[in-house]
């Protein structure tokens, strides 16, 4: 187990961010942390990375606990930080620096022998695609090349573990592909990603597990593919009919409301689709056609949080 | 430790209000020797050796006490808040870096940068003597070492009583406005009150005179201004020369007693500098070791 979290509590002030959460990230997981905004995603990401004193809960990284009732074990945090990427959410880097001393500096924070650092910026640079600018100063790069750069500094130390707080926030649509590609790589080289993002799209295609935290805790978790049953589940159905007899609702378990002669909206919690074929045969009609509509991540959070 | 250090020192002489700083005590300096050559020129006097070094004394204590202090109230009060606004504290504090060693290489970084100030000023000092005719004696560059070391003490506190602005107040401009009103309400009103109350007190008295009054001045930052290292330094280099004229305003005939002496002399005042510096400095380092940095 690369992450485990057991019953973590954080209050700021009167708010609580975080209220009992529990996380699982497995060896060689690509783990999508999905939730809206002000979810308890980012305070979960700094309680694992010692950045925030949690009241309450136990943290383990690599199998050794680091965290446990409002205190931190600062030597075994500081050795498991030595295996782990991480790269912060709205944060620059020293504008002063260009990209090499910002990973020289970095690389030295993490005792990396010289040669070695200069070998490994090179690698990471071009893996981010920076490397033609690696002697400009970081204070006159575009919000897209920070976000690369940011990138950089978390790979800087080969880390097992690479935690990435909303990545793709101010990459365009070619950054947000390479950037994928660049997960999908450091994962076939056996490391572990956790990411967090508030769009769903971001976590499509490159996450084998998925946590959706609202309110401070996980509300539903699992593969990609049983998120999206679930998603299914609270769907809406437009439907038309061909009939010549008027199809009535009034019996159905569903919220129906009709768009027009034979045209209907039904909003349902679970999936219906084989109820409804049924339910309108038996009137002596047919669904011409079927449209399901899956409701957006947003819709879904706010189902949740009401 | 030394990593902190190293990425502190590379910023902090990379800022503007350092660079500032400096320009404003080099413009500073020039005139002010320039008019104390031509009051002696007029005067008909020759400078004394040691009317020199007091003269060195007063004005490096002068304008570092003024300048260097806003620099290092500054530094102090923006240390922690801005690099938390930047996100480059949680950058660097993701590394496997102790809280303790980071705050601490900034803390020495933080005073390389103040000793560079003061070396500065008192280079150009020096200079100025040279140039009012005063000569380098051995007892001069102890003396200006000794009151490097002391100035740098003061200035100490008041970054670290920066840092707890820093960690208490999370925008670093509200800090950089708190720390410019400190500085101008606690260490330059307040004192001026204090003074104001001493002259009126020794005015009152039946047996009034300038040594009742400087007795009592002294007594008073003593006692009410023991959190202004800037009166404390004050307080202490006032001894390190006694005037002999019974005109104050006569400031060539003077006994230079040394900045050693004029420490021993003062030791209450020293040791104010002293233990609110390592209050500050507990309460700053152990903030910053507890608190969310986000």
């Amino acid at each position: 187990m690369i992450l485990r979290i057991e019953g973590l509590v954080k209050n700021y002030g009167d708010v609580r961010a975080l209220d009992g959460l529990n996380l699982e990230v497995k060896q060689g997981q690509v783990y999508g942390f999905l939730g809206p905004n002000g979810a308890g995603k980012s305070t979960t990401i700094l309680g694992t990375v010692g950045l925030i004193f949690p009241q309450k809960g136990r943290i383990e990284l690599f199998g050794t606990e680091v965290f446990n009732e409002g205190k931190y074990d600062e030597n075994t945090l500081v050795e498991a930080k030595k295996k782990i990427g991480y790269m912060p959410e709205h944060a620059t880097l020293w504008d002063f620096l260009t990209p090499v001393q910002t990973l020289d500096i970095i690389g030295e924070a993490f005792k990396i022998p010289k040669a070695e650092r200069s070998k490994k910026i090179e690698e990471v640079l071009k893996l981010v695609g920076l490397w033609e600018v690696k002697n400009k100063k970081v204070g006159n790069f575009s919000k897209g090349m920070k976000q690369r750069l940011l990138l950089a500094q978390s790979l800087i130390n080969d880390p097992d573990f690479l935690i990435l707080d909303e990545p793709m926030t101010g990459l365009d649509p070619s950054g947000i592909a390479e950037f994928k590609n660049v997960i999908r790589d450091l994962n076939k080289e056996g490391k572990t990603v956790f990411f967090s993002s508030h769009i769903l799209a971001h976590v499509e295609e490159i996450c084998d597990t998925v946590g959706v935290i609202v309110k401070g805790k996980i509300r539903l978790e699992g593969n990609l593919e049983t998120i999206k049953r679930e998603f299914l589940q609270k769907a809406g159905y437009t439907i038309i009919l061909e009939t010549t007899r008027k199809v009535s609702f009034e019996d159905a378990e569903w919220k129906v409301t009709p768009l027009g002669e034979k045209k209907y909206r039904i909003v349902t919690s679970h999936d219906i689709r084989e109820e409804l074929h049924d339910f309108v045969a038996s009137q002596g009609a047919k669904i011409l056609t079927m449209q399901v509509k899956e409701p957006t991540l947003e819709e879904i959070f706010i189902q949740m949080v009401e | 430790m030394m990593w902190g250090f190293k990425l502190e020192f590379k910023q902090n002489l990379r800022t503007k209000k350092f660079w500032l700083i400096i320009v404003i005590m080099a413009v500073l300096y020039i005139p002010s020797f320039y008019f104390m050559k031509s009051f002696f020129l007029q005067s008909g006097e020759h400078i004394t050796n040691e009317a020199a070094m007091s003269m060195l004394i007063n004005s490096i204590t002068g304008m570092t006490s003024f300048f260097v202090a806003i620099l290092a109230l500054l530094i102090g009060a923006t240390a922690i808040n801005s690099e938390i606004e930047k996100g480059t504290l949680r950058i660097a504090m993701s590394k496997p870096i102790k809280r303790l060693h980071y705050i601490g290489g900034k803390f020495l970084a933080h005073c390389l940068v103040l000793l560079i100030a003061l070396l500065f000023s008192t280079i150009v000092s020096l200079l100025g003597i040279l140039y009012l005719g005063g000569s380098f004696t051995t007892q001069l560059v102890v003396d200006v070492f000794l009151l490097n070391m002391l100035l740098l003490l003061a200035m100490i506190q008041l970054v670290a009583l920066g840092y707890i602005i820093s960690t208490v107040i999370k925008s670093s401009n509200t800090a950089l406005g708190l720390a410019i009103i400190l500085m101008f309400v606690i260490f330059m009103i307040v004192p001026s009150i204090v003074n104001f109350l001493a002259i009126k007190n020794t005015a009152n008295s039946p047996n009034a005179n300038i040594e009742e009054m400087q007795k009592l001045q002294k007594e008073y930052t003593t006692k009410y201004l023991f959190y202004d290292p800037i009166s404390q330094v004050k307080v202490i280099t006032e001894d390190v020369s006694t005037t002999l004229s019974k005109n104050p305003r006569d400031i060539l005939n003077v006994r230079y007693n040394g900045v050693a002496y004029a420490i021993r002399n003062n030791l209450t005042n020293f040791a104010h500098i002293i233990w609110l510096t390592i209050l500050y400095l507990s309460i700053g380092f152990y903030r910053f070791v507890k608190m969310d940095l986000r």
